[in-house]
């Protein structure tokens, strides 16, 4: 304003300017907002099924390449049988070796009776053992990790 | 004709595949814009007219910050996308609140050549972004952090200690260690390891950790071996920082480490029991360090001594409260009273309050949104983390910046005691700025989902193909 009391033509332009700089700075932010709930949206949208997911770290011949990767369900059967969810054809593997279950919030690992046994982190798994995540099991000569379940697909 | 031979990036066994990134050129567009609007009002307010003033150092700032969008659509990662723009937007404040400030509040030669408190920080922005983007796009694996943690305690520790036998003073405490013409504060540096250190061990005994207990009689305790390691650490680090009188990183350290043990564990015990020893500490520091009781009772009441020790936060309080809802504007804030800065220290500890004053109660809220985005992205890529390891690195990483920002604004305003630590990409500071950088690079590099997955059905049935036919 000037002394005289008429209207400053910069001093308004000025206060403007300052105005579209705060103004901005929120546009960003809501900007960024946007992005962030069509994040939240789409991960919504497509809540994986799976619960965890097993990669392959060591093979036997003619099995699964390393770094292949199977979802799994609550309850994820493994063995040289062709009934198992994620059926083995390793001559090492039993028919029914071991089972896999989600319970609570996380996974257990049990051995079905199988003849070369089953490991977790090298040690033999006797009962049921508790599983983290990044955790190693074998069955058989098949060395598999577990893994959290893939994160869902957005951008 | 020229017999060069033409290798091109295949033959190198470089797979460039660009990937478009979107929604962070939109964001970066409008950083660029908003930070333009910024310059020209500091301009306009110092000129005495409407005026874009000189937009070298923006200009090379806004020009670093596409050149690291164009590596990393290059790269063709798929890294999260709002990270970069939000701390864009906050580096480019701090340019132009560096750009405000008297230029001889820092001054350094290099090269014969003089430079004032902006062109250094710009250098020093310029060194981040680079550090950042390589970060981003070069780190692939995380087993160089995962499997030598013990290694890099080790020298975090060696780094502390080497200040405390090299080390040179800044406002009465020991934090500067200088290699040759380079100084740095080594505790910024710290703070990046100890996360690595942490997320380690914690995600290698966290089933211990969440389940042990060691029983004391009828008390039953965390499983205590299991913590010695930890606490070995954490007791070097924060012995050494507080015997230096760096009750910022003090404070830090132990948050975040509180936040991390209670991630990992979901245990409240944790929490109780490190709010306890985090109270008796307090209390044996209050007693032994003249500095403590100093900021405590500044805290209390500034007013007692207003010219000595609470003129600092009396001085921080004023500019909040001449800033008011929309501020002053920049450059019509009061920078110095005679020849000496309105706040000491402005352009590292207070720059929040030189933002305060100038942008009002509106702008600083947007600059404390900005972290609570940064938060956000962060825990994001810490739930959506494949293993312990990373969820946990993800989730301090974040912590770390997050926390700092709220130590050094709850000391501007006077809700907490004072301690000294910089505010994340904002306070002046070639350390601070590059250990943030890292941290910044390193969620970068952790938040991308690698190649495209497959679509989901077809994995069952490719396991079936393989298990029957016996090949791939």
């Amino acid at each position: 304003m000037n002394v005289s009391g008429g209207i400053d033509a910069f001093a308004v332009s000025l206060w403007l300017l300052r105005i579209a700089f705060l103004a901005g700075l929120y546009l960003f932010l809501l900007a960024v907002s946007r992005t962030m709930l069509r994040d939240l949206r789409s991960a919504s949208a497509s809540t994986p099924g799976e619960l965890g997911r097993l990669v392959v770290v060591a093979s036997f011949e003619g099995g699964p390449p390393v770094g292949a990767s199977f979802p799994l369900d609550a309850v994820t059967t493994i063995g040289r049988d062709v009934n198992n969810t994620i059926s083995v054809d390793d001559p090492f593997a039993s028919a029914d070796h071991a089972v896999l279950t989600f319970r609570g919030s996380s996974w257990y690992l049990e051995d079905r009776g199988s003849t070369n046994g089953t490991y977790a982190n090298g040690a033999a798994v006797v009962g049921v053992a508790p599983l983290g995540f990044g955790d190693e099991l074998q069955v058989g000569q098949l060395r598999v990790r577990l893994d959290r379940p893939r994160p869902p697909r957005t951008g | 004709m020229s017999t060069v031979p033409i290798v091109t990036a295949r033959q190198l066994g470089l797979r460039v595949r660009p990937r478009l990134r979107r929604r962070e050129l939109g964001l970066l567009v409008l950083v660029s814009v908003v930070l333009l609007a910024g310059r020209a009002s500091l301009a306009s307010t110092l000129a005495g007219h409407l005026a874009l003033g000189d937009l070298r150092l923006l200009g090379v700032y806004l020009v670093a910050l596409f050149g690291v969008h164009l590596a990393f659509v290059l790269a063709g990662r798929r890294m999260d996308q709002v990270l970069l723009p939000t701390v864009a937007l906050l580096g480019g404040i701090s340019l132009l609140v560096m750009e405000r400030l008297p230029q001889d509040l820092v001054v350094q030669r290099y090269a014969g050549q003089t430079f004032g408190l902006a062109p250094l920080q710009l250098g020093w922005l310029l060194v981040a972004l680079m550090l950042m983007g390589g970060l981003g796009i070069v780190v692939r694996s995380d087993n160089w952090l995962r499997l030598y943690k013990y290694t890099w305690a080790a020298a975090a520790i060696a780094l502390l200690l080497a200040v405390f036998v090299f080390g040179r003073d800044v406002n009465g405490a020991q934090l500067d260690l200088c290699v040759g013409p380079v100084c740095g504060q080594p505790s910024e540096l710290v703070k990046v390891i100890l996360v690595v250190f942490l997320a380690g061990y914690l995600a290698d005994n966290r089933e211990l950790l969440a389940g042990a207990s060691t029983d004391v009689g009828p008390f039953r305790l965390p499983p205590l071996p299991y913590l010695v390691p930890m606490g070995i650490m954490l007791g070097i680090a924060l012995g050494v920082v507080s015997f230096q009188h760096d009750l910022g990183s003090a404070l830090l350290y132990y948050l975040v480490f509180l936040f991390l043990l209670y991630i990992a564990t979901a245990r409240v015990s944790y929490v109780v029991l490190g709010l306890a020893l985090f109270l008796a500490g307090s209390a044996v520091l209050y007693e032994l360090y003249p500095v403590v009781r100093l900021r405590v009772d500044v805290w209390l009441n500034p007013w007692a001594d207003p010219q000595g020790a609470g003129f600092q936060t009396l001085r921080a309080l004023y500019a909040l409260g001449s800033g008011g809802i929309l501020g002053t504007g920049l450059g019509a804030g009061l920078p110095t009273v005679g020849s000496a800065p309105a706040i000491p220290v402005i352009e590292s500890d207070f720059v929040f309050s030189a933002i305060a004053e100038e942008l009002g109660l509106v702008g600083a809220l947007a600059v404390l949104t900005c972290y609570v985005v940064i938060a956000e992205r962060g825990l994001r890529i810490a739930a959506t983390a494949q293993d312990d390891f990373r969820a946990l690195l993800a989730a301090g990483l974040t912590l770390v910046v997050v926390v700092q920002a709220a130590i050094i604004v709850g000391g501007n305003i006077k809700l907490v005691p004072l301690t000294g630590i910089t505010l994340p990409f904002v306070s002046y500071g070639g350390s601070s700025l590059v250990a943030n950088a890292l941290v910044v690079g390193l969620l970068l590099a952790l938040s991308d989902r690698g190649v495209e997955p497959p679509p989901p059905p077809s994995a069952r049935r490719r396991a079936f193909r393989w298990a029957r036919a016996g090949q791939p």
